[in-house]
């Protein structure tokens, strides 16, 4: 069940064709590849001259920030169409076994953020531009970080909330 | 143009809220080898869009490749610890916060910041993890759609 109105999820197998489907008509009618994770960078040139963000940030510009705030868009339309959109702080199963207080529940939250944000830049793609583009294309590199990140988050979930917090 | 962007980004994002891609418990579920849910919406994913590019490769696209590197590995690890932590991957951290899931906001400050750090020092990181040149353009123009 999700969290939010605590919908049934829709099934597998049409979500990963609605993916497959974004994905195709962004590059058949925008010629653009799949990968969010190049966003971040867009988000940070916005603020930062670094040279290191400048690189992408004319393609950014021009479709991933819209895409991004698609996104945003895609999840309040998900939540009004279901209910009553309302803000959420609580967060399971996360709350229950980890039971953090507010700075360090923030402070985890952060810290999980950052190697999020510096991993994925550092490998140069995330679950969208390796794991479903990437992959899709048997990129050797895309194939490496994949078994890199589902291997990785394997073993340290099942360390916290089975060996830590279980 | 930005039109089109955005109302993909929206359908993607609607299916990513509905499905449990951007749910903490779905995310954990996964990882704890609990749940099937996001094995298979990545499965069919992967599986519908190959055919897919294989069929617009052949109708003349050129797809910029990403040139293999130590950081594949050093990132996607650092990645999986993140994911873990948080339950959302990049894209999903902006449909929570469009969901109202507050606790996406000290997430996407995390993810800013890295990303910022990665800026600081990726001129520290290029020579031992052997990271690709900036000199060459992002998007290489034979990609780009040809002029009528």
């Amino acid at each position: 069940m999700l969290q939010i109105h605590h919908l049934e999820p829709m099934h597998w197998a049409i979500a990963g064709a609605t993916i497959a489907g974004v994905t195709l008509v962004l590059q058949a009618i925008g010629r653009r590849s799949l990968g969010l994770s190049s966003g971040l960078e867009d988000l940070c040139s916005l603020a930062s001259d670094n040279p290191v963000f400048a690189h992408t940030a004319a393609e950014g510009r021009a479709w991933r920030l819209p895409f991004l705030a698609g996104l945003v868009l895609g999840g309040v339309a998900s939540v009004a169409l279901a209910g009553e959109w309302q803000a959420l702080w609580r967060v399971e199963p996360l709350d229950s076994f980890a039971n953090f207080s507010m700075p360090a529940k923030v402070t985890w939250l952060f810290i999980g953020g950052t190697c999020t944000g510096f991993g994925v830049r550092l490998a140069c793609g995330c679950t969208s531009g390796h794991g479903i583009f990437g992959m899709s294309r048997l990129q050797p590199s895309s194939i490496k970080s994949t078994l890199a990140f589902m291997a990785v988050g394997t073993v340290f979930s099942n360390l916290m909330y089975r060996a830590v917090w279980g | 143009m930005t039109t089109l962007y955005l109302v993909l980004g929206a359908i993607f994002g609607f299916a990513l809220s509905r499905s449990g891609a951007a749910d903490f418990g779905t995310v954990q579920g996964m990882f704890l080898l609990q749940d099937f849910q996001l094995y298979g919406i990545i499965g069919v994913a992967v599986a519908l869009t190959m055919p897919g590019l294989w069929w617009l490769k052949r109708g003349g696209h050129v797809l910029a490749s990403k040139p293999s590197h130590p950081g594949n590995l050093v990132g996607g690890a650092l990645f999986g610890i993140g994911w873990a932590m948080t339950g959302m991957c990049p894209g999903p951290i902006f449909v929570n916060l469009g969901e109202g899931k507050l606790y996406a906001i000290p997430v996407l400050a995390g993810a800013l910041f890295g990303t910022w750090l990665y800026g600081r020092t990726r001129s520290r990181l290029a020579g031992p993890l052997q990271l690709p040149s900036m000199s060459e353009p992002a998007v290489p123009s034979e990609t780009l759609p040809r002029q009528a």
